[in-house]
């Protein structure tokens, strides 16, 4: 689903390269942690997989596409596949629950009697059934998540990437962010998601990357956040 | 694509910078406005050109000795002046106006002022060949070679006048057209302007529209939709100003001009001929602004 080979990236206001010989490859399916200190490459690595940025050197595969040599017009067929969560959740805060949800297929141009029938959908397997309606501050930080995820996952991406998708949130409300992303996970979906979070990671014991330095220094199929933590 | 989608999009735009957008629209209205008056004034200097041209004439007077000796234009003299002016390219006709026929067209002008008539004898007026051009622009060389000849005393061109007029006007008509280009960049300006607030104020909106796999079209459409709206609205303002003020002020002030027919009257049909080019200047250049507006500050 994802594979990177020997990829470097570097920006002109560094000497240190974000990325440097990068090899990584994740299996469809899979689920996967990215851990490393802030600055160690996570952000940047997943910018690469959305092609918000082109590798200075090596191939980013996602979903079959070269996503470096890939042309602008090409660039939305990309991440109409890839879903995508943020810490921040970035919800629109105009729009109530649903419109975020059903905006994301707006957008894509789906007709509106496919918008009308998965939007409730997929609110429903968030758990976000009852609350339609409402806007994004009446929610709390854990809802306004499941509303990001629910807004990810309409369109049935192929990959879902989450950045610190736990960042804002409490150890139980991660929780149950994280059950929430394993039920996605199961439905085909693979997950690659950027973390800082200890307990999850070690609690869920799933595969772990992890990069310092822009290197990938260690790769564990059934992981914990710190070795001998 | 789904035009509802993209419409109500526009419409959010436009509403949620009002002011901006009322600026923007009132300049481009103006700076049309400018354009469609300076199209104007040229529409009625050609009609007026072509009018005057064909009445004015070149006129050739004759010397004292053949005004006061040759009635009939039949000495050998004047009738080789008439055959050359004949056969020189570019004339159309050539009349002949004896001393006799100038007095009586002098009486007919002037007859409503007695004094003016009674002062003036048949022998102040010199006889004439009066030249019919088909291109006035051919004065210079008919007077270059007929000046100094046997039998003339000058030649003159009533179209010098005209041209001076003429000059006054194409003066007023470039004036004009200044006026609309400067008017016009700032129009450019405030619509690039408008954009750039447009997609900052919707930044959280295009960010989204981005990674869900948005094409470009469905990401700046609704942007450069704003802007045409805004051409065409400021164009269509500008023909409504043309009408008004041709009611309230062409029609009025020049009432006089227009009924001694001085000036060709400037009709409806004159603005509609000129509303089309208003309303898609406006269209077009308010997207041209606006594609590359998103182009150079824009991130898709």
């Amino acid at each position: 689903m994802i594979r990177l080979e020997h990829v470097s990236k570097s920006y002109r206001t560094s000497t240190r390269p974000a990325l440097d010989d990068v090899t990584v490859e994740v299996e469809k399916g899979e689920f996967a942690f990215l851990i490393g200190p802030s600055g160690s490459g996570k952000s940047t690595l997943l910018r690469l997989l959305l092609r918000e940025e082109a590798p200075s050197k090596g191939d980013v595969y996602v979903a079959d596409l070269n996503v470096g040599k890939l042309s602008a017009r090409r660039i939305p067929q990309l991440r109409q596949r890839v879903g995508c969560v943020f810490q921040d959740f970035r919800l629109l805060g105009n729009k109530t629950v649903a419109e975020n949800v059903s905006f994301a297929l707006e957008v894509i141009g789906k007709p509106r009697h496919t918008i009308s029938k998965v939007v409730p959908e997929v609110l429903e397997l968030v758990g976000l059934g009852g609350k339609a309606g409402r806007m994004p501050h009446e929610l709390s930080g854990g809802e306004q998540q499941r509303v990001a995820i629910a807004r990810a996952f309409v369109n049935r991406p192929l990959l879902l990437l989450a950045d610190e998708p736990t960042g804002n949130l409490d150890r139980d409300i991660s929780h149950e962010i994280m059950l929430l992303l394993e039920r996605i996970n199961r439905t085909g979906t693979t997950v690659l998601m950027a973390t800082h979070d200890h307990a999850i990671v070690d609690s869920m014991r799933r595969r772990v990357v992890e990069l310092n330095f822009g290197h990938v220094v260690r790769d564990e199929s059934r992981g914990v956040y710190g070795v001998g933590r | 694509m789904r035009a509802s989608f993209v419409f109500s999009e526009v419409a959010t735009g436009l509403r949620r910078n009002v002011t901006m957008t009322v600026a923007m629209i009132l300049t481009t209205a103006i700076s049309l406005g400018l354009l469609g008056g300076g199209l104007l004034v040229v529409r009625t200097i050609d009609r007026m050109q072509q009018d005057y041209y064909q009445r004015v004439e070149t006129v050739v007077y004759l010397s004292a000795d053949l005004s006061a000796n040759d009635p009939g234009c039949t000495t050998s003299t004047c009738s080789a002046l008439r055959g050359q002016l004949e056969s020189t390219p570019g004339v159309q006709t050539v009349i002949f106006e004896s001393r006799q026929a100038a007095f009586a067209r002098f009486q007919r002008i002037f007859q409503g002022q007695p004094e003016l008539l009674q002062l003036a004898r048949p022998e102040a007026l010199p006889a004439s060949l009066r030249v019919q051009l088909s291109n006035p622009a051919r004065f210079p060389s008919i007077a270059k070679a007929f000046t100094g000849r046997a039998g003339v005393d000058r030649v003159t061109d009533q179209g010098e006048y005209l041209r001076q007029l003429f000059r006054a006007l194409d003066g007023l008509r470039n004036a004009t057209f200044v006026i609309a280009l400067i008017q016009a960049l700032a129009a450019l300006l405030l619509i690039s302007n408008t954009i750039q607030l447009s997609a900052f104020t919707r930044r959280a909106e295009v960010g989204v529209m981005r990674l869900t796999g948005a094409s470009r079209w469905y990401t700046q459409l609704p942007f450069l939709l704003e802007a045409v709206v805004a051409g065409v609205v400021g164009g269509i303002l500008a023909i409504v100003g043309l009408v008004v003020g041709k009611v309230a002020f062409v029609d009025r002030v020049l009432a006089g001009v227009f009924e001694a027919a001085i000036v060709p009257r400037l009709s409806y049909a004159d603005i509609f001929s000129v509303a089309p080019i208003l309303l898609l200047v406006g269209a077009s250049v308010a997207a041209l602004t606006g594609y590359l507006t998103l182009r150079l500050y824009v991130r898709t």
